[in-house]
């Protein structure tokens, strides 16, 4: 897993790339670098899942727990792009009723504005 | 006045019922008519073969019975091509003609020793010709049940005209220089029995009126009709494979009772032989008549058929054990003749006559034929080969055998030998009966709701139904119902493109997800079903989900954008996660929650996490008819488990009908040995206002699980105080209650296919039902049920012309 790092209109941007997985942990996950940006005071976040090929339940737990350190510190967590198979997991577990889910960065970005 | 009389003086000797009279009376005057002439014919048959061959070759006589086959064969063809009407009456008629050659052929006095011999095959035709379509008329006409009521009356018929006849022989040979002079009379009744035939078949439509089961212008036995094929008709049935065998050891056991009763009778010296066995034939018959009459019908419907098969074998064992150790005594000879007579013109023949009905029309017909014209005759030619094998062994000269008393004596053990062989076909042939009773019975009886629960897979039907709602309802209920499809494998194609959600509301669909769920590899549902599972599981048991989605509850149940969809969203959800996660135990909440939408996600999801805590509010559930279904199919999920908390609310008399009743059917459909016992316990403390829904459950038990034991005794306590309160039945759906608990102690399909045709509502439907009933439960329960069952039936047999 490859995850780069951009801004746009103060949005912190992470382009994730690869397959997100607990057999393949960095020594920086996912959840570390959300929480050192939150830790330097970007609290808007969106993560792009456009390059994502696969993503287990350890990913999304990276995102829950991303979600919710960004939620406990009033900031805001926004995902982008995710994979067709993702959305349908969100939505059996119901994640997209407490998730903000985006189907072009563009449309995250603008609701970040709108907020 | 008299004509209306007449029915009810019938009424008080048999049980006849409206509509029946004229028909009985006409097969009364029909058989009478046929026995008489034959009784006077075999009379002369006798007599004349005694005195001009004498008893030594008597066995000749029996032997010549051989040429039966050929009447067996000529009457098969006869009778495929003939109606019923035509193959009576013209038979009756040929029999008449010869009658009368013969009567030319003795006065004449043709001096020619055999003409004996001939004319006792001549008789013998005529005998078993006019029995054997006496017979195979009341087939035609009547169900057992009919029969067995009707059975000792126009039995009867034959055995008074046995009477007659045989005291027509006997005065008439004291008083006419030839006795063969009789010979005219017996054409005469002959041609009555003519009249009466043609009288019973006039003046109904041709369609129904010759016989209800073998119209006049469809002959009964189709195709091939040789003696061969009326041989391979029996051959093929392990029914009538049985009958043949029992009429063939009657046939032996009775030919060799023959020739006992006629040596003693010899050997005692009676002088002026046709006047003693025309007085002697007269009297077995006139106890025969009176047994027939008065008794046969009642014994046959107070003990049955396969008791009514045996008393005749049992007499006669006694007496032929008897002779074998007095084998000089008159009185016994007598006995023994007159048993064999009495009771084989009377009880046995009915019993017998009685087994033919249930066998299926297109064999019945071929069979007897062959049975009552070939095999019956040949027994008596068996019978004589084993009386020469007799003689031989006992080295006795043929012209000798007649006055020897050690010869008697081993012709009876022999017997004695052929009777326990019947006797223990006449056990195996009673169990075929029934068996054959039951294929003329309609098709397996199932519970409507087991064979709603068997063949449809409602629980899907309701997913697919609650997924198609969910399409404009919810995306992500309906998403959670496409996964569920998924794990179930039940996401077919087929159910993929009922699913796809109508185009003007795709844009609901962020991503466009839902669609592609239904047209994506993704939503393969064995990818759905194995990878995804995992996954979803996973992601459930996460603390950070848990806590997320706990939040999310809260703000929901707290009504913060709780909506009812919301509210069935989490509770459907709650389902998929494990017993042990923080969030199922907000499924309370929801199953208490006024919506039974919400009520029936709920009650789904409990019953798939079983978790016991959840059981009283689904019991309450119960109550409520909108959520009633959904509360039983999750309590049912529970199984075993939780019998005893059922008991306690099903035994809590403070708590409504409205609960206690779904609650007996939901121990039903948990089913096992418990939930049995605790149904039955409360049957016995007489639940009251709940007796029906009890022993529905009790029956829905049975029909699902046969291995599940009843206590008899508690069963037969209640099916008592059924009975006892039971009043006269009008329609089958009035002894339903009584048909479930007899199904609990006896053969539960037997009793159902009964049912099913009392359900039917026709006469023979009817008949077949009481008879299979008949056979199967106890003489007690048979005095109390059958009779009013027998009301069902519509109407008679043959409707009375007006």
């Amino acid at each position: 897993m490859v995850i780069d790092k951009r801004e746009r209109n103060s949005v912190v941007i992470f382009d994730i790339e690869g397959e997100i997985r607990r057999s393949d942990i960095t020594d920086v996950t996912l959840h570390q670098l959300v929480k050192d940006e939150l830790e330097r005071g970007r609290k808007q976040i969106l993560l792009n899942f456009e390059k994502v090929d696969f993503i287990d339940s350890f990913g999304v737990g990276e995102i829950l727990a991303s979600y919710i350190s960004t939620h406990n510190l009033g900031g805001k967590l926004k995902l982008a792009r995710i994979s067709k198979k993702l959305y349908l997991i969100f939505q059996v577990t119901m994640l997209t009723k407490v998730l903000d889910i985006f189907d072009e960065e563009d449309l995250a970005l603008r609701s970040f504005l709108k907020e | 006045m008299a004509e209306r009389r007449l029915p009810k003086i019938l009424a008080a000797v048999v049980k006849i019922k409206p509509g029946e009279a004229r028909l009985a009376l006409q097969l009364f005057a029909y058989f009478f008519l046929i026995t008489a002439p034959y009784n006077v014919i075999k009379s002369l048959r006798d007599a004349s073969y005694l005195e001009d061959l004498g008893p030594n070759f008597l066995p000749f006589a029996y032997a010549s019975v051989m040429v039966v086959g050929l009447a067996v064969s000529l009457h098969a063809r006869l009778q495929a091509r003939l109606s019923r009407r035509g193959l009576l009456m013209g038979t009756l008629a040929v029999f008449v003609a010869f009658d009368l050659i013969f009567w030319l052929v003795f006065r004449e006095r043709v001096h020619w020793g055999w003409w004996a011999l001939v004319y006792w095959m001549w008789a013998n035709v005529l005998i078993v010709v006019l029995n054997a379509q006496f017979w195979i008329l009341v087939n035609d006409l009547f169900n057992p049940r009919e029969a067995k009521r009707l059975i000792g009356l126009f039995g009867s018929g034959g055995i008074l005209g046995g009477v007659a006849g045989g005291m027509l022989t006997g005065f008439a040979a004291r008083w006419m220089k030839n006795p063969h002079d009789l010979l005219p009379i017996s054409a005469v009744l002959l041609l009555a029995a003519l009249v009466v035939v043609r009288s019973l078949f006039s003046g109904r439509p041709a369609a129904d009126a010759d016989v209800r089961r073998a119209p006049e212008t469809h002959p009964a036995a189709p195709g091939k009709v040789g003696f061969w094929d009326c041989a391979r008709s029996v051959n093929g049935s392990r029914y009538l494979i049985l009958i043949a065998a029992v009429v063939l050891v009657t046939g032996i056991v009775s030919t060799l009772i023959d020739w006992q009763s006629k040596s003693i009778i010899y050997q005692a010296g009676r002088a002026n032989l046709t006047s003693f066995f025309g007085f002697l034939n007269s009297g077995f018959l006139a106890f025969a008549f009176l047994f027939q009459l008065v008794l046969t019908s009642r014994f046959l419907d107070r003990f049955g058929i396969r008791l009514g098969l045996m008393i005749y074998p049992a007499v006669l064992l006694a007496l032929s054990l008897g002779i074998a150790a007095a084998p000089a005594a008159l009185w016994l000879a007598v006995g023994i003749k007159g048993s064999d007579k009495a009771l084989s013109y009377s009880i046995n023949q009915s019993a017998r006559e009685l087994l033919y009905i249930p066998v299926a029309p297109e064999l019945k017909y071929r069979a007897k034929i062959f049975i009552d014209m070939f095999v019956n005759r040949f027994s008596k030619a068996i019978g004589g080969l084993v009386l020469l094998i007799v003689f031989s062994l006992a080295h006795v000269q043929l012209s000798n055998a007649a006055s020897s008393p050690r010869l008697v004596t081993e012709a009876s053990i022999a017997s004695a030998a052929f009777i326990a062989a019947w006797i223990v076909l006449n056990v195996l042939l009673g169990r075929a009966y029934v068996r054959e009773v039951r294929l003329q019975l309609a098709e397996k009886w199932e519970r409507p709701d087991i064979v709603v629960s068997d063949r449809m897979d409602v629980e899907t039907a309701k997913l697919i139904v609650d997924a198609l709602e969910s399409r404009s309802q919810s995306p992500t209920l309906f998403a959670l119902h496409l996964y569920d499809l998924a794990r179930r494998r039940k996401l077919t194609p087929e159910i993929k493109s009922l699913l796809v959600p109508p185009s003007e509301s795709q844009a609901e669909y962020p991503s466009g997800a839902v669609p592609a769920v239904l047209e994506s590899a993704e939503a393969d549902e064995a990818a759905l079903s194995t990878g995804l599972d995992t996954e979803i599981r996973e992601i459930m048991a996460l603390d950070s989900y848990q806590k997320l989605m706990g939040d999310y509850a809260e703000s929901v149940l707290e009504g913060r954008g709780g909506s009812d969809t919301a509210k069935m969203e989490l509770a459907k959800a709650i389902g998929l996660m494990d017993r042990s996660a923080p969030l199922a135990g907000r499924l309370e909440d929801f199953l208490a929650d006024g919506s039974p939408a919400v009520f029936q996600f709920a009650a789904e999801s409990a019953g798939r996490l079983k978790d016991r805590t959840f059981v009283p509010a689904l019991v309450r559930r119960l109550a409520d008819p909108k959520s009633r279904g959904d509360a039983r199919a999750a309590l049912e999920k529970y199984g075993e488990s939780i019998v005893g908390t059922l008991s306690d609310f099903l035994a809590d008399r403070e708590e409504s009908p409205e609960l206690r009743g779904p609650i007996a059917s939901l121990l039903a459909g948990i089913g096992t040995e418990e939930a049995a016992a605790t149904l039955l316990d409360q049957m016995a403390r007489g639940a009251s206002g709940l007796e029906a829904d009890i022993v529905d459950a009790l029956d829905r038990i049975r029909s699902r699980h046969p291995g599940v034991a009843f206590p008899e005794s508690a069963v037969r306590e209640r099916l008592g105080r059924a009975l006892d309160a039971l009043g006269p039945v009008s329609a089958a759906a009035d002894v339903l209650p009584v048909f479930r608990l007899l199904g609990l102690i006896y053969d539960h399909e037997d009793i159902f296919r009964a049912y099913q045709n009392l359900l039917k509502g026709t006469n023979d439907s009817v008949g077949y039902a009481v008879e299979l009933l008949d056979q199967t439960v106890d003489p007690d329960l048979k005095g109390r049920l059958l009779p009013k069952l027998e009301s069902l039936a519509p109407g008679s047999a043959v409707p009375e012309r007006p």
